[in-house]
């Protein structure tokens, strides 16, 4: 049982991995600030979950889990706000998106 | 070289990637951007070696980590907005 768990959890983490690689990939991919945060805030944070739920799969129910659960919870509450207050002083500091055509 | 460290190897990785957005953003703001970026990887390293070398104290590393980032970032938001009168 505990085999494949570990198995699971290990496929998890590799699922966030791919996702954090989407996220930092999306950063360089866009040309423009406001699609690049839109893509990194989303696809990171959606990363950053999935290693973390993986590592509370594979380490079951105990004190280490409790933590890390405290850390995903900061983490899924701080990143969105931090992101739109980088977004607010943009967009509140005159930066428009400038029309390539 | 188990499955931890190809992991944590890996987060090393991406978070230089964070850091080049720093570097060439053209924006200040993309500049937070990246760090936001490679703060969120940070953490995520810091939780794997705490596994890696199996002691709770580095989730409060990357806990506290976390907390600073936060507020730092939320103040460098500020300032810039306000144009330096906080």
């Amino acid at each position: 049982m505990t085999q494949a768990l570990e198995w699971i959890a290990n496929i998890v983490i590799v699922i966030g991995l791919i996702f954090m690689a989407l996220g930092v990939f999306g950063v360089f991919r866009f040309r423009d600030y406001y699609s690049r945060i839109l893509v990194t805030a989303k696809v990171d944070t959606v990363g950053f979950i999935t290693v973390m739920f993986g590592l509370i799969i594979r380490h079951g129910f105990d004190f280490f889990t409790g933590k890390i659960v405290l850390v995903l919870a900061l983490y899924i509450i701080t990143n969105p706000i931090a992101t739109h207050a980088i977004t607010r002083s943009a967009h509140l500091s005159g930066y428009r998106i400038k029309k390539e055509r | 070289m188990d499955f931890d460290s190809i992991v944590l190897a890996i987060v090393a990785g991406l978070s230089v990637f964070g850091l080049v957005r720093v570097l060439d953003g053209p924006t200040v703001w993309d500049r937070m951007l990246g760090f936001a970026l490679f703060s969120s990887k940070v953490i995520v390293a810091a939780v794997m070696i705490g596994i890696v070398i199996n002691r709770t104290y580095m989730i409060d590393v990357a806990l506290i980590y976390g907390v600073l980032g936060f507020i730092g970032t939320i103040m460098i938001a500020r300032f810039i907005e306000r144009r330096g009168d906080v």
